[in-house]
This record gives C-alpha cells, sequence and structure tokens, in this order.
C-alpha cells in the first residue's frame, strides 16, 4: 500500500509540474504582454521606449529560459511572486478569490444534486410513463442551454420586474451578510446546478432501472417489503455509488470551473481571477491560478485513487 | 454649425426609431423641452447651489437673482425657439401621423424628464460611484501615456491652466490665475495665491510628502524641468516622460515672486493651449521626487495634489476613492461632489448591465452600443444619453517612404479605395464620422463634414473614388506586386467585436482591385511601434497616438513637416513647411485656421502621402438622471478628455426621482 501511495504521488507532482510548465509558456505564447496591455487603448501613444523600461521593471525582458528558470526555483519555495495588476502578493490574491469560488461551487453542487436525486429517483420509478418522459424532457433542455444562456434569461428577469438585489458591487460573503449573499448567488447557484442536474439525473436513472432489475430487489419485494423500503434503503443505496463517484470528480473541479458564471456576476472567484490575469497579462496570478487549480484536483483525484486502493485491494495490485 | 446639425441629425435619426419625433410633433410640451434644452444654461457658476453652509447664503441669494434672470432670458429665448419648433413638429406629424401612440408617451415622458433635470440648479453633495480601469501603470501621470491614470489624478493634481471648452479649447486658469504673451517666444505665468498640497489623506501622511505647504513657483520649475530634461532626482535619465517633446519647447525658465517666465526655443502659437493638456498635471516634488524608484507601485500613499479631491483609497483590480478636498482653491463651493468611489472593471457586460440597471453604479458604457439603446429604452423615463467622440483616431498607414509604395500612385489608389463610411458601419455600428487629415474632433481646424464628401477618399459617390482607385493602382503595377500582408494591432483584433477586422480590412482592397493579393494579419504594437520610428513598417490599420489637444497644429506639424518626429513617411514639401511653420506662429486662429486646411487639401489630393486618417468613432454613454455631468450639449459630450472640468462641475441631483432606490456608496474616509 506504501508504495502504491509514493507511486501516485510522484505522479501527481509530475502532473503538476507539467500543468505549471505549460501555463507558464502559454500565456508568453500569446500575444502581447503587461507592459502593452496595461497602456489599453493608449498603448498607440506610446514610445518604444517606454514600453522596454516597463518590461524591464516587470522583469519581462530577460530570456524566457532565465524567466522559466526563475520561476520554477520560486514556485518550489513557493514563492508565488506578486500580481502586475494590483501589486498584492499572489497568495493573498489566491487566499481572496478562493472563498468566493468554494462558496459558489458548494452552492452549485447542492442545487445539483437536491435537483437531480430525486429528479432521477422519480424518474425510474414511472419509468416510460409521462412524467419520466417530461423529467427527461426538462433535463435535456438543462443539458443543452449553456450556462451563460440561462443566467443571461434570468438576469433579464430579475432586472424587469426589479425581482431583487443582485448585488456585484459589494460582494458579500455568506457568513458576513447572508441575505445580500444569497440573492447574489441566486442565478449563478440555479444556474450552475440545473446544468450539472442532467448529467447526475440521468446517470441515477439509469443506474436505478439496472438495480431495481436484480434478485435481491425481487427478493425484497417477494419478502413483502413496503415499495418505499425497496427503493430507498435496498435500490437507491447500490445506485447512489457512481453517482459519489461523479461527486467527486465535481468537488475536484469546483473550483476551477465556474469562469462564466464568475465573471457574469462579478464574482471575484478564483475562475474570474483567471480570465482577468488572462486578459491583463498579470503572469505571475495566471501562472499560480492555473497551478493552484492544478494542485486542487490532482489532490482530490490522489485521495479518490488511494480509497479506491483501500477498498478494492485489486486496484493496488493493478 | 456643421458639427451641431451632424448631431441633431444623428439624434434625430434615433429618435425617430422610437418616435419621440412624432411626440414633439403632438405634445406641445415637447417641443418646449426642447428649446429649454437647446437654450440650456452652460454656465452654472452663478446659479443657486443647494444645502450649502450658512454663511454662503448672501452669496447663494445672489446667485438665485442672477439665475432668475437667466430663467427670464431663457424663456425669452425659449419662446423664440417654440415657434421655431413647433413648426418643424407639426410638419414632421403630418409625415408621421398614423404612428403608434405608446412610444409617443415614453417619448414625451422622456422629452419631459430631460427637460426637469437640465434647469434644476446644480446641488452640493453626494458620492457618485463608476466603474474604473483595472490596470494603472504608474501614479505618475508625467511619466505614462495611458489615460486611465490621469482620469483619477486629474481629480486630485492641477494643471498651469485648464479648458473650460476642452473641444474647442477655451482656456481658464487653474494653478496660473493669469498668463501674458509679451513676446512670440515668452509666456508669463502668475501663479495663484492661497494654493496649498493637501494637508490630509494618505498621500498626505506619506513620509516624504510635504503636506499643507503652499505652491510654489520652484514647484512649477521642478515640474517642467524634470519633463525637459527627462532626468530622475538620481539623475539617471527616463525614457518614459510622455510629454517631454512638448516640455522640450522651453528654452529658459525665470522665477519670479509668484511668476514664472517660459522663453520658448521658437515662436509657438499652440503652446498655451498644452498647459491644460490633462496630462499636464504638477506634482509635489517632494512626494514624487522621493518615491521614483516605486513609480509603478500604485497606491493613494503616493498621491498629493492642489486640486478638488483628496485621493483616500488606490488599489488598483480593487477599488479607488476619493472625498472633497475642505480647503480647495478655486471657484466657490466646487467640487458639488462629496467624493467619488470608482470599482473595479466590470470583466462581462452583464454584470455592468446588473450594476447599472440596480443603481449600485450611476453610468455605463459598452462597446455594443445596441446594449445601451436597450436600456435607455428600458429605462426612458429616468435615464439620458449622451454621445462622445473617442481621442484614438482610426488610420491606414501605407510605407510611402519606401519601395513599392514610394509611387505616389499606389499610396493615392490605397487612399481612395479606403471605403471609410463602410468600416463605421462595419466595425462601429455606424457610430462615427469621417476624419480628414485632422480629425473631426478638433472643431474649427478640420474640414467640414459637408465638405469633405468632396474630397478624394470621402466622396459619398464611393464608385468614383473606385475607379480612379483601380486606374492608378494598375497603372502604378499593383497587380505586379504579389500578396500584400496588411497589418491591424493585435489589440484592436483582440476585441470581440472587431476581430474580422484583418479579413476586413484584405477584403475592402481586395474587392476594390478585384484581386486576391491582400492579406489580413496582426502584430502588437510592440512590433508595430518601434518599425514606425525606424520608418521601416508594413501596412497598417488601427488606432493611431491620442490626439491630447484641440489645436491641431502640432500635429499637423509633427506628421508632415521636413524631419519632424512623427514624420514616418519622410513627407519634405517646401509648401507644407511653410505653410505650417507660418500656421503654428500665427496668433489669429481665423488665418491660422485656414492656412491648416489649406495644408490639409493639398495633403488628400496626394493620397495624405500614406498617412490616411480614416475616422473617429462616437461612444454612446447612459446614466440616471439624477447623475449630471457636465455635457456640451444636451445629448453631446466632450470630445476631448474633460476629467479636470468634470471634476469641478459634476454633480448629483439627489432630489431627482430617479434616485429615489439608490444606494449611496462609502468612500475610504480620510
Amino acid at each position: 500500500m506504501q508504495g502504491y501511495i509514493i507511486r501516485r504521488i510522484i505522479g501527481a507532482v509530475f502532473v503538476v509540474f507539467l500543468v505549471g510548465t505549460f501555463s507558464f509558456f502559454a500565456i508568453r505564447v500569446l500575444p502581447g504582454d503587461f507592459a502593452t496591455a496595461s497602456l489599453g487603448l493608449d498603448a498607440g501613444s506610446a514610445n518604444a521606449e517606454t514600453i522596454a523600461q516597463r518590461k524591464a521593471d516587470l522583469g519581462l525582458d530577460m530570456p524566457i529560459g532565465e524567466q522559466y528558470a526563475n520561476w520554477l526555483w520560486d514556485t518550489i519555495r513557493l514563492d508565488l511572486g506578486t500580481s502586475f495588476l494590483t501589486q498584492n502578493s499572489v497568495w493573498y490574491e489566491i487566499g481572496r478569490s478562493l472563498p468566493y469560488s468554494i462558496e459558489l461551487g458548494v452552492l452549485i453542487m447542492i442545487v445539483g444534486f437536491t435537483v437531480a436525486i430525486p429528479v432521477g429517483l422519480i424518474s425510474a420509478i414511472f419509468q416510460d410513463k409521462p412524467l419520466d418522459y417530461g423529467l427527461r424532457g426538462v433535463a435535456i433542455l438543462a443539458l443543452a442551454a449553456p450556462v451563460f444562456w440561462t443566467a443571461a434569461i434570468a438576469s433579464l428577469v430579475v432586472l424587469q420586474w426589479d425581482l431583487f438585489l443582485i448585488d456585484v458591487i459589494g460582494q458579500p460573503h455568506l457568513w458576513e451578510d447572508p441575505g445580500r449573499a444569497i440573492t447574489w448567488y441566486l442565478i449563478p447557484m440555479f444556474a450552475g446546478g440545473f446544468a450539472g442536474t442532467a448529467t447526475t439525473m440521468r446517470l441515477l436513472r439509469s443506474q436505478m432501472l439496472e438495480v431495481l432489475r436484480q434478485d435481491y430487489v425481487r427478493t425484497a419485494r417477494a419478502k413483502g417489503l413496503r415499495e418505499s423500503v425497496v427503493i430507498v434503503r435496498h435500490a437507491l443505496r447500490n445506485a447512489l455509488l457512481p453517482v459519489l463517484t461523479v461527486m467527486g470528480v465535481t468537488i475536484a473541479t469546483i473550483i476551477g470551473s465556474q469562469v462564466i458564471l464568475e465573471n457574469m456576476f462579478n464574482i471575484p472567484g478564483i475562475g474570474n481571477k483567471v480570465l482577468t490575469s488572462l486578459f491583463a497579462r498579470d503572469n505571475p496570478v495566471f501562472q499560480s491560478v492555473v497551478l493552484i487549480i492544478a494542485v486542487f484536483t490532482v489532490l482530490t483525484n490522489l485521495v479518490v485513487d488511494i480509497l479506491y486502493g483501500v477498498i478494492d485491494p485489486r486496484i493496488r495490485l493493478s | 454649425m456643421s458639427e451641431r446639425s451632424y448631431w441633431q441629425r444623428m439624434n434625430r435619426k434615433r429618435m425617430s426609431r422610437r418616435g419621440i419625433l412624432r411626440a414633439s410633433a403632438r405634445a406641445g410640451v415637447g417641443a418646449a423641452g426642447l428649446a429649454l434644452v437647446g437654450c440650456g444654461d452652460d454656465d452654472d457658476d452663478g446659479q443657486s447651489v443647494a444645502q450649502v453652509q450658512q454663511q454662503q447664503q448672501a452669496q447663494q441669494q445672489a446667485a438665485q437673482q442672477q439665475a432668475a434672470q437667466q430663467q427670464q432670458t431663457q424663456q425669452q429665448q425659449q419662446q423664440a425657439m417654440q415657434q421655431q419648433q413647433d413648426q418643424q413638429a407639426q410638419q414632421q406629424a403630418m409625415q408621421q401621423q398614423a404612428q403608434e401612440q405608446s412610444a409617443d408617451d415614453r417619448a414625451a415622458q422622456q422629452q419631459a424628464a430631460q427637460q426637469q433635470a437640465m434647469v434644476s440648479a446644480k446641488k452640493y453633495g453626494g458620492y457618485l460611484i463608476e466603474q474604473s480601469a483595472n490596470v494603472y501603470e504608474t501614479y505618475d501621470a508625467q511619466r505614462t501615456v495611458a489615460s486611465p491614470v490621469l482620469q483619477v489624478l486629474a481629480r486630485v493634481q492641477s494643471k498651469i491652466l485648464r479648458f473650460s471648452n476642452p473641444d474647442t479649447g477655451e482656456l481658464v486658469g487653474d494653478l496660473a490665475e493669469a498668463w501674458e504673451t509679451p513676446d512670440s517666444t515668452t509666456i508669463v505665468l502668475h501663479l495663484r495665491d492661497g494654493v496649498n498640497w493637501h494637508n490630509e489623506g494618505p498621500g498626505a501622511n506619506h513620509p516624504a510628502a510635504a503636506p499643507g505647504r503652499a505652491l510654489t513657483t520652484e514647484d512649477i520649475v521642478w515640474n517642467i524641468d524634470r519633463q525637459r530634461n527627462k532626468l530622475l532626482e538620481s539623475g539617471e535619465e527616463a525614457g518614459n516622460f510622455g510629454r517631454s517633446a512638448y516640455w522640450g519647447g522651453v528654452n529658459t525658465i525665470d522665477q519670479g515672486d509668484m511668476s514664472v517666465t517660459l522663453n520658448l526655443v521658437e515662436p509657438d502659437a499652440t503652446f498655451v493651449q498644452g498647459f491644460a493638456n490633462e496630462f499636464n498635471l504638477i506634482n509635489q516634488p517632494e512626494l514624487v521626487g522621493g518615491t521614483e524608484d516605486q513609480y509603478t507601485e500604485v497606491s493613494a500613499d503616493k498621491v498629493i495634489g492642489t486640486g478638488p479631491n483628496i485621493l483616500t483609497r488606490w488599489d488598483p483590480g480593487e477599488g479607488i476613492s476619493a472625498v472633497r478636498n475642505p480647503e480647495f482653491y478655486d471657484l466657490p463651493n466646487r467640487p458639488y461632489l462629496d467624493g467619488w468611489v470608482w470599482v473595479q472593471t466590470f470583466q462581462d457586460p452583464n454584470a455592468y448591465r446588473i450594476a447599472f440597471e440596480q443603481k449600485q453604479v450611476d453610468s455605463m458604457t459598452d462597446p455594443d452600443p445596441n446594449t445601451i439603446f436597450a436600456i435607455h429604452d428600458d429605462r426612458i423615463d429616468e435615464t439620458y444619453l449622451t454621445f462622445q467622440g473617442v481621442a484614438n483616431t482610426v488610420a491606414i498607414f501605407t510605407p510611402s517612404n519606401k519601395a513599392p509604395w514610394n509611387d505616389l500612385r499606389l499610396t493615392r489608389a490605397i487612399d481612395l479605395a479606403t471605403n471609410r463610411r463602410q468600416l463605421i458601419q462595419q466595425l462601429h455600428n455606424g457610430l462615427g464620422k469621417v476624419s480628414g487629415p485632422v480629425s473631426w474632433m478638433q472643431e474649427g481646424w478640420a474640414i467640414p463634414q459637408e465638405d469633405l464628401e468632396n474630397y478624394p477618399g470621402y466622396r459619398v459617390d464611393k464608385e468614383q473614388d473606385l475607379e480612379e482607385a483601380r486606374a492608378l493602382w494598375d497603372a502604378a503595377g499593383g497587380p505586379e506586386l504579389g500578396q500584400i500582408d496588411w497589418v491591424t494591432s493585435e489589440l484592436w483584433a483582440s476585441r470581440a467585436a472587431w476581430s474580422a477586422t484583418p479579413g476586413i480590412i484584405a477584403e475592402m482592397f481586395n474587392q476594390a482591385f478585384n484581386t486576391d493579393q491582400f492579406n489580413g494579419i496582426t502584430k502588437p504594437y510592440l512590433e508595430i511601434i518601434p518599425s514606425w520610428i525606424a520608418k521601416d513598417f508594413d501596412p497598417f490599420f488601427s488606432w493611431i497616438p491620442n490626439i491630447e489637444i484641440p489645436d491641431a497644429r502640432a500635429d499637423m506639424i509633427g506628421a508632415f513637416t521636413t524631419g519632424a518626429g512623427s514624420n514616418y513617411w519622410d513627407v519634405s514639401d517646401p509648401y507644407i513647411d511653410e505653410t505650417l511653420i507660418a500656421a503654428k506662429q500665427e496668433l489669429d486662429y481665423e488665418t491660422a485656421y485656414d492656412m491648416v486646411r489649406d495644408v490639409q487639401e493639398y495633403v488628400m489630393e496626394r493620397g495624405q502621402f500614406g498617412r490616411s486618417i480614416c475616422y473617429n468613432y462616437i461612444y454612446p454613454w447612459i446614466g440616471y438622471n439624477y447623475n449630471r455631468v457636465e455635457t456640451k450639449s444636451d445629448e453631446e459630450g466632450w470630445n476631448f478628455l474633460a476629467v479636470s472640468l468634470q471634476a469641478m462641475e459634476h454633480y448629483l441631483d439627489l432630489d431627482d426621482p430617479s434616485a429615489s432606490d439608490r444606494e449611496a456608496p462609502s468612500p475610504v474616509a480620510l
């Protein structure tokens, strides 16, 4: 088991290294740099000397190999540098953004699974009945509608009838001002939640249908157990196993996957940070945020892999 | 006159879509509203000021009397104008009788709301909340060309003079209360008495600052010397002083007790206007000189000024705020605002729209004008629109200084084939106006739009231009040139709405010359700008450097006279040199206008020598009725940067019904 864990950790470190290296070069391959981007529309007014001096101030004039070596050494020492844009430490920027992404991600998961599990269950129980068709239709619609479209339409509805305040300026945390925070998160959490619902609901429905045809379910019914007991205690528990796997994957991507929703509602999370730093060519923040997302994803998968190994020795041996 | 009619035509076109003119035809109130708005009071200095301290009551009463007199005059003008407008309205009504009623009602309400907003007196107090830029490269306005920096600093710091009309260049005193030009190379500045550097706020608390001390002539001399010599306090030369070329025009400086005398290198009638250039802000020597090694580390504690506001927060990417300078020297009761709060840029228009529609910000702009029009249509009772030109001129550059483009026939062919009006439609939803060698924004200096229509490259009948273009292209051997890569700046093409531009430009020329030779590519300014300076550039389409002052002479001299700094085409023409140098020294504006226009005509007949100015576009701005920016007219904003003017004159009318459910922001306190 120890050897298995060590192998997995070495693999994880290698993946993180590759992602970090990729992000380092990716932002430099893109046209432009912070020195030019910071001038915005006025770049045409700048003289070459101005831009060159700005690049030198930021260390962007060094050979790419030297920049890479510096970045690698600093990253190993957990020194992520300073944001070109805000001039704050990158750790500070990440610490500021992470809670927002976690809040939104958790809310999306709550909505997603709260809706998906009962709907998938009902759909399976009423297989090929009008209710099943209706629910599956809604699920397909949720899957087909892009999340930005759903969110934009919902926003326009809220604005048209002035339903509630979407506090895109105040950016309150749930623990600071729950009322304002929840109305701010409301549309993104439902838009994101519904988009994720469809996959989980359809997965649960097919699992339930398979489980409900198993011998032990038939035996349970033959024993005279109530239908609710058969479904909840015998069928659902087994059908949920693959759903839990999906949940694990969802958690792994929770902090980096809400780029669109975070930007649409000015939520200063990690996704927002990725886009802002990319547009501004804020290299230290972009590289570090991508690295953090990779570390989080790899760590979650590592834990899942280790747990699989604990549960099933065959995985460990293979 | 022509400018004014253009705007009227433009707005009428939009209003007509929503039936607004139909409303004015039927409703006398609407016509009266238009008349009143047309007579809008431009001089607000003498108007009543609400909620001012008790010791200012006497002054307030006098101002109220004056306002009453003005109102009386307005009413007389209003009656005359109303008669005219009623006649127009009746004609329109006859033409457009069978139109829907609901749009009419909305339009009448809008006009009534606008009328009410325009005639109300300026109000004192309130905090403005708007979106800011995210990226600021420095806190030192003298070492940047980035306008976001001055958008912040021009509200906090002062200039030697400032524009009372940024578009025509009318000047008033700022740190200098008066100025003289005893001869063509001498300017005497008489500094204002009683001007003190900020005594409170983060900047005043910086160890290097000298808070509360009086402004001296040494301060002015230090700022000028620093820029003309391009030298830092360490003795190191810095290449990023954005206006060093302008200040290089000063030969020697003499100091008096409260006066500074500048002796210019050569006669220059344009020099005085440069004092009011929004970038020419005066730094405190102690603070800026003492922090020069950290000039890219932007924060409020490195900024101190003498201006109407004191900066209390400047955290790029997070927020900025300022409050009123209680010891401001200038006009009484200025600034009107208690302060302002700027939130960071919204990356997504959805967030910006939410913020505006829920009154979390007081104004909005958007690259897509249709978004602004849609919001305005939805909230016609409580919002208003203004349109303003963008000083980033759009141009086509052809390298006429080198083969094969040094054959003037090719350069002329490109200039003629450039379909400026089509580009405005394709890229800017029709919101823009063609510009000749001098931008239409430089009122007086530019060739009027209706005259421009008769010049090659600008004809409304484009087919005539294209016929001439094809003949020149073929005669000069254009078809034998092989593939021609036409550059668009990456910054331009990186905007979603303009991403197809390289292809559009290539297609425009391919169609014009019936060929497939042209190919659109992109390059960063980092490559483009050095190639201009080296005079070894590829054919180009994009923005060219900002116009900073309305006087066009300096730009024209820079671009077209022999050996000038921005003459990337090596134009050397005795007629141009002689006329422009004479124009630069001419103190009579009418004569100078004529000289510059003559040169423009001459240049246009020659394909603009490869510097083919295309157009300046226009963007719409929407604000709530309670948010009263200083505008040029009822629907026209300032085309040039007008930050100093807004810092003085911008006010909030929080008694306006549109402010009913607005939440007041809180700036960082002093």
